[in-house]
């Protein structure tokens, strides 16, 4: 990997870091959703800190260019977090809807 | 009547040059029932035609979609001990004449749910609605055949009439997606008792159906879907 790439991978890990430190700091987003961020970007920090860990990893999975691994498991990581992001909305939509009922029905009783 | 208590739910969804009509149709009837009106986040003046006419109604704070303001209706009939509750549509579509028919096998306790049925053969409803919905309501009723072993004939009829223990179920677990016949099909996997009456339904007076024609196969692939998944659920 040449230099230029190492620096431009390191600044993308410090900024989902301070991204997601930033959000936490501010209550925008729950512990429970940063891990899975915080997790993708130091596995990232790893690939750049071991040298020759890309390349084993590659080699293990079957690639040819590293780069096709990294795009393939992006794109499989993306879809896993949309998976759980269509679950957790699915539940927050039943959660409100009992809550829009409920407090519905309290509010027509106390007239 | 008897001393059972009955509760006509009425979802409303923009239905100002209705609400009234079908408040005073369901008061001409002889039978003592009570009713309540979802309004279900309307943006038209039914809020302030419910309030001038001092109807009884549960405003939803805010759009639930007629699945969520009829399972409303079933928490505030569960919750105030009805025997029976009516889905009865706002629109001027169902008619009132219909209830004590509709009530009827569940007063005899023969039936858990009754649907107002359009289609029943031998005896038709002059109002069919278009060719293409016919056909759709087919498909459903012949994929209900095949998921729960019986013939439903108006899949989408939102007319119905329930006893107080399919009230306690819907209260709690109400298909609120594609609710007209993905109810049907859960209340017949749990072993509930459903059959059809056959009722007659108007050209709507006023507003417009939930189903529109260009959704029409989007909400086909859902229910149909939805269906199957109801069906591959294990229920004890």
């Amino acid at each position: 990997m040449n230099l230029n790439l190492k620096i431009m991978a390191l600044c993308a890990i410090l900024a989902i870091y301070i991204a997601m430190t930033l959000l936490l700091r501010k209550n925008r987003i729950s512990v429970k959703y940063s891990i899975v961020w915080y997790f993708s970007a130091t596995l990232l920090l790893l690939t750049l800190l071991i040298p020759g860990f890309l390349e084993m990893l590659t080699h293990l999975t079957g690639f040819v260019v590293s780069s096709n691994m990294i795009f393939s498991f992006l794109i499989v990581m993306l879809i896993f977090i949309n998976i759980s992001l269509t679950v957790i909305v699915s539940n927050q939509s039943d959660k409100i809807r009992v809550l829009i009922q409920e407090v519905s029905i309290l509010k027509a009783k106390k007239k | 009547m008897s001393e059972r208590k009955i509760i006509v739910i009425i979802p409303a969804y923009n239905e100002e040059d209705s609400i009234v009509s079908t408040y005073k149709k369901l008061q001409d009837l002889n039978e003592q029932v009570d009713y309540v009106i979802i309004n279900d986040g309307s943006t038209d003046k039914t809020a302030e035609i419910i309030e001038e006419n001092n109807l009884s109604c549960i405003p939803l704070v805010a759009n639930l979609g007629i699945g969520g303001a009829v399972q409303t209706g079933y928490k505030y009939a569960f919750e105030n001990n009805y025997d029976i509750a009516i889905q009865f549509d706002g629109d001027g579509q169902h008619d009132a004449s219909y209830i004590k028919n509709i009530i009827s096998p569940i007063i005899s306790d023969e039936v858990d749910m009754v649907v107002g049925s359009r289609f029943i053969e031998g005896k038709e409803s002059s109002f069919q609605s278009s060719k293409a919905r016919r056909i759709g309501i087919n498909l459903i009723s012949f994929i209900i055949k095949i998921a729960t072993g019986k013939k439903i004939y108006d899949t989408t009829s939102g007319f119905r009439a329930v006893n107080k223990k399919v009230i306690a179920e819907f209260a709690h677990n109400y298909p609120v997606e594609y609710p007209e016949p993905v109810s049907t099909v859960y209340l017949l996997k749990k072993g509930y008792r459903v059959s059809e009456i056959p009722v007659e339904m108007n050209e709507r007076i006023a507003g417009t159906s939930s189903i529109s024609t260009w959704k029409s196969v989007y909400y086909m692939v859902n229910v149909i879907l939805s269906i199957i998944i109801y069906s591959l659920r294990r229920y004890k």
